[in-house]
């Protein structure tokens, strides 16, 4: 019986409380220290992280020093101990009775003793009122009553259960739950053909993964350790096909019409044709075969009656959750505006569709061309040190209003958002997009025309000098060259930043190299391993912070009304060349895992899955 | 004066006596109470059995409002009556025969328990202060404590300091979300205390375990509005014992650039694999969903596992695909005397799902696109 936080108010031996780690069950040998956490509920959620880390520190050492962490926990006084599980008592009791209806309209505090009966009250009221299965003791009581949880189960998970079998895809059963998703009733889909309401370009598919036959050879594994595919004529465990092989696919499921509304408006009779299209919405299935030796087959005279057993594919279908696919409604892209992706060099990598609408040409003709070859001359200057700033920073880059020339030599008023985007693993920028939005208005047009027969004079007269950029012979070459001459110095600053100490080149290197094999740098990564363990605790709680931090924003972007990709890049790993970057979130990766301090070595690495 | 102070003390210690035994007593009825095994109930200590409690009147209050769902299920459908498993009756409450609701709640049972051995995952109820007011009993399976032990705690305490800030944001409701029933899907890191072997071992000794959450909110009314989320947690597996077609594995490296592609790529976006090497993932696709692209990568970065949801890749040629990923980092192996031809770095493993055809085929969106266009 270990010292700390001794329960004398225990109904039984063994406490079932997992924070209370008093006793453990059957650990051979060490008697771990019991450090029981203060139980703080709603509001103290900082100190219960902090003390959480704490925690994973203790666990993470080795199971030598674990006499020092049971001295440590001696030094607090027993009557500290027994005033945390006062308090926690206390609280409980709190929560208690705020809980239940009989003991609110109380002016003072009830006691404990008065609480805990109300609450045998209230208990034994609920219990009345609900079904009398849940007195039933057949079978397994639950917390809940199982209707109660499959309610709760479906609210989560958005989708119904399937059976199909695998020679015809007849559906078995289809549960309830079925018509709020495709909003067919289950009457009207039990006994179907599932083929009959698959997108008719996934009925393959998915006539594959019903497939149990063995002679099947597009069966492909994979093995989980090294991520290889195992060969495909390598003998396949019938069980892959049978009980226990589990499937997972994505298929379109026809989805009928709700009753009650109609589509089309038109007063005429609509014709069969159009009565057909049906709306499809995109499920993912997953789920396990199940073979069962059948004594009753369908009478239809099959050849299954050989084999006398029926396989089925037994699956739950769930709607997919659009929440990632946010994006389009977060960056708010309005009918006069169109999206483009430069690379850093300001050459037009990506072009949205509805460009062609606003500066005529289509985007294979923009594409490759440098952005700088359609800005007026008057912009060079100001979009040119845009440019520079949005390489160098996370924020979105406002463009002053500028002139875009269209295919048919007319300038058309462009403003613009930039922001880089920053390889998340790498720190390096990879690209930019830009947001654009047409600033129309008459005054505009005026002074476009006017502007540009002045642009056109000067064109050959005069060729607006750039800081810190050579210019070049013709105008042309030059636009282009302004983009190729901004990104070089970008890239000569990321050569410059990184680590002098390194002699190896780095393997997270500068975009445009070849993606190297990390050969030399594993053994050099274990090494420097030591070096960065001094530093890791810092680093550790910075990439803690910082992916806190990032984690969290990039939580709030779906919430935010842009494209918030400037939070993405982890803050405060800045200080770091790519190098110590790239270790640190492999430290914290490791560190990370509580088993960590038992093993040194990459390959002793328990990781989750 | 001695004698007296001693005859104090003991019938204060008898009266202290008697008022712990009465408290153990209130504390023995409040626990048969609860709807748990009676093994179950031998074991559990004075601060469970309140927890427990207040776990199972919260879920409770959540429930009060569930009768209205059976009738929407049936807006859409026709028939009034449902011979099967009487089902259709719930909708009176008065005459039921007991019978009956046994009977469907042995079908609800059995249909819950197939959801969540297919699922493979358990469901959990979260408070707005990330209370775990309900996890369904399959729970052990996946973190190897029980229900008894997780339930009426933190999730905080059980998940990795690191993600909290994004399971507090997830937590986070505004009234129109609840009412809505607001989707919400992430991935966490959850304390498991489940051996490689599959047993239950301490606390002490937890690993972390990449779990994705998914579900919405829920809200009830009386007697006061309590939102909260109802998700289901599973882990990722990385093994898929049949691809199908419309699927191809890759590799990467952190960065994200391609350092491995299946054939299986070809049919399907037009590349070859040769092609792919060395390209970064965020340049084959559409613009709009590098955000998408983003969340996914620092999950990898972070937390080792991710799904994507589904974003465009770009096909060859033109026109794009709707995708989603499944991925996950490999941890790095290094020559050792056992397999001293063994080398792999950490790389990314990633099994990417097709989900529709090629929509626009003709449009080109990308320089990578239009290159091979030329080159032809």
């Amino acid at each position: 019986m270990s010292a700390g936080g001794s329960d004398g108010e225990r109904t039984a031996h063994r406490p079932a409380d997992p924070t209370a780690e008093e006793e453990v069950p059957s650990q051979a040998g060490s008697s771990l220290p019991a450090v029981e956490l203060p139980r703080k509920r709603k509001g103290d959620v900082e100190e219960r992280q902090s003390l959480d880390v704490q925690m994973d520190d203790d666990l993470s050492r080795s199971e030598g020093e674990d006499q020092q962490v049971k001295m440590k926990c001696f030094r607090e006084p027993h009557s500290q101990i027994e005033k945390r599980r006062r308090d926690k008592m206390n609280n409980l009791i709190d929560e208690l009775s705020a809980m239940i209806p009989a003991c609110q309209p109380m002016a003072r505090k009830l006691d404990k003793l008065t609480v805990l009966r109300k609450a045998v009250q209230h208990l034994k009221a609920l219990k009345a009122g609900t079904s009398s299965a849940f007195t039933n003791t057949t079978y397994k009581p639950s917390i809940l009553p199982h209707d109660d949880l499959r309610h709760l189960l479906l609210r989560a998970v958005d989708g119904f259960l399937l059976v199909v079998t695998c020679d015809r895809g007849k559906i078995l059963f289809i549960s309830e739950s079925v018509s709020k998703t495709l909003n067919f009733s289950r009457l009207e889909l039990t006994g179907q053909s599932l083929f009959d309401f698959i997108h008719p370009k996934d009925i393959n598919k998915v006539k594959e993964q019903l497939a149990s036959s063995e002679l099947n050879p597009r069966q492909r594994l994979i093995d989980a350790a090294t991520g290889v595919q195992v060969q495909a004529d390598a003998p396949v465990r019938p069980s892959h096909l049978t009980t226990g092989g589990r499937r997972a696919f994505f298929c379109r499921m026809k989805q009928n019409r709700v009753a009650g509304k109609q589509e089309d408006k038109s007063p005429l009779p609509t014709t069969s044709k159009k009565k057909e299209t049906y709306r499809y919405c995109t499920l993912h299935c997953t789920g396990y075969m199940r073979s069962w030796p059948s004594s009753q087959l369908d009478s239809e005279g099959d050849t299954e009656k050989e084999t006398s057993s029926l396989t089925c594919l037994v699956m739950v279908c769930r709607l997919i959750s659009h929440v990632s696919h946010q994006p389009t409604k977060d960056v708010n892209v309005k009918p006069a505006e169109f999206v483009t992706r430069c690379a850093i060099d300001g050459k037009f990598t990506f072009v949205d569709q509805r460009a062609t609408a606003v500066i005529g040409y289509l985007p294979q003709e923009v594409l490759g061309t440098s952005c700088y070859e359609y800005f007026h001359q008057d912009d060079l200057q100001h979009l040119a040190e845009k440019h520079r700033q949005a390489l160098r920073s996370k924020e979105k880059i406002e463009t002053p209003c500028y002139r875009f020339k269209t295919k048919y030599g007319s300038y058309v008023s462009l403003q613009s958002q930039w922001f880089s985007f920053t390889n998340p693993w790498t720190k390096e920028v990879e690209f930019i997009v830009s947001l654009n939005r047409v600033i129309s208005g008459p005054a505009h047009a005026k002074d476009e025309e006017a502007g540009s027969s002045k642009a056109l004079q000067e064109d050959t007269k005069q060729i607006p000098v750039i800081p810190g950029l050579s210019s070049g012979v013709g105008t042309m070459i030059y636009a282009g060259s302004i983009g190729t001459q901004i990104a070089n110095e970008l890239i000569d600053s990321y050569r410059m930043n990184s680590s002098p100490s390194s002699g190896a080149p780095s393997p997270f290197g500068p975009a445009q190299e070849k993606c190297l094999l990390v050969s030399p740098q594993t053994s050099r990564s274990v090494s420097s391993r030591e070096e960065a363990a001094g530093s890791s605790s810092q680093s550790q709680s910075d990439s803690g912070t910082a992916a806190g931090a990032s984690s969290g924003t990039s939580e709030s972007t779906g919430e935010s009304s842009q494209l918030d990709l400037d939070n993405m890049v982890v803050p405060g790993l800045n200080n770091f060349s790519s190098d110590e970057a790239a270790m640190a979130v492999i430290m914290s990766l490791l560190e990370t895992d509580v088993n960590m301090g038992q093993s040194g070595v990459f390959e002793d690495l328990h990781w989750p899955f | 004066m001695t004698a007296d102070k001693e005859k104090r003390r003991a019938i204060s210690r008898e009266a202290a006596r008697r008022r712990r035994r009465v408290e153990s007593d209130v504390f023995g009825d409040l626990c048969r109470l609860l709807p748990l095994q009676p093994s179950v109930q031998a074991h559990l200590d004075k601060p469970s059995v309140i927890r427990l409690t207040l776990s199972y009147m919260r879920t409770h209050t959540l429930l009060k409002g569930k009768m209205e769902p059976k009738a929407e299920a049936s807006h859409a459908v026709k028939h009034g009556e449902v011979t099967e498993g009487g089902e259709g009756r719930q909708e009176c409450d008065g005459g039921c025969e007991e019978e009956e609701r046994d009977t469907e709640d042995v079908e609800a049972s059995e249909e819950t328990n197939m959801y969540l051995r297919i699922l493979e995952g358990f469901l959990m109820v979260l408070s707005t202060e990330g209370d775990m007011i309900f996890l369904s009993d399959n729970v052990s399976k996946y973190m190897g404590l029980t229900q008894t032990e997780l339930m009426g705690h933190n999730i905080f305490e059980f998940t990795h300091p690191c993600d909290h800030d994004e399971i507090r944001n997830n937590l986070r409701l505004t009234a129109e979300e609840v009412w809505c029933g607001a989707k919400r899907d992430f991935v966490m890191r959850i304390k498991s205390a489940l051996t490689h072997r599959g047993r239950s071992a301490n606390l002490k000794s937890a690993t972390w375990k990449v779990l994705h959450c998914q579900g919405r909110a829920k809200v009830c009314v009386a007697p006061s509005s309590v939102s909260c989320l109802v998700l289901t947690c599973q882990p990722l597996p990385l093994s898929h014992t049949l691809l199908s077609t419309h699927t191809f594995t890759s590799q990467h490296s952190m960065d994200m650039k391609f350092t491995y592609c299946d054939q299986r790529v070809t049919p399907l976006l037009g590349y070859s694999p040769e092609e792919l090497l060395g390209r970064s993932i965020y340049s084959l696709c559409h613009t709009l969903d590098t955000n998408c692209l983003t969340k996914n990568h620092l999950n990898l970065c972070f937390k080792s596992q991710s799904v994507s949801g589904q974003y465009r890749m770009l096909v060859r040629g033109g026109g794009y695909v709707w995708v989603e990923s499944h991925s996950a980092v490999i941890p790095s192996v290094r020559p050792s005397k056992s397999r001293p031809g063994a080398h792999q770095p950490l790389c990314i493993l990633s099994v990417t799902y097709v989900l529709s055809g090629v929509e626009q085929p003709s449009l080109q969106l990308s320089l990578d696109q239009t290159v091979h266009r030329h080159s032809r």
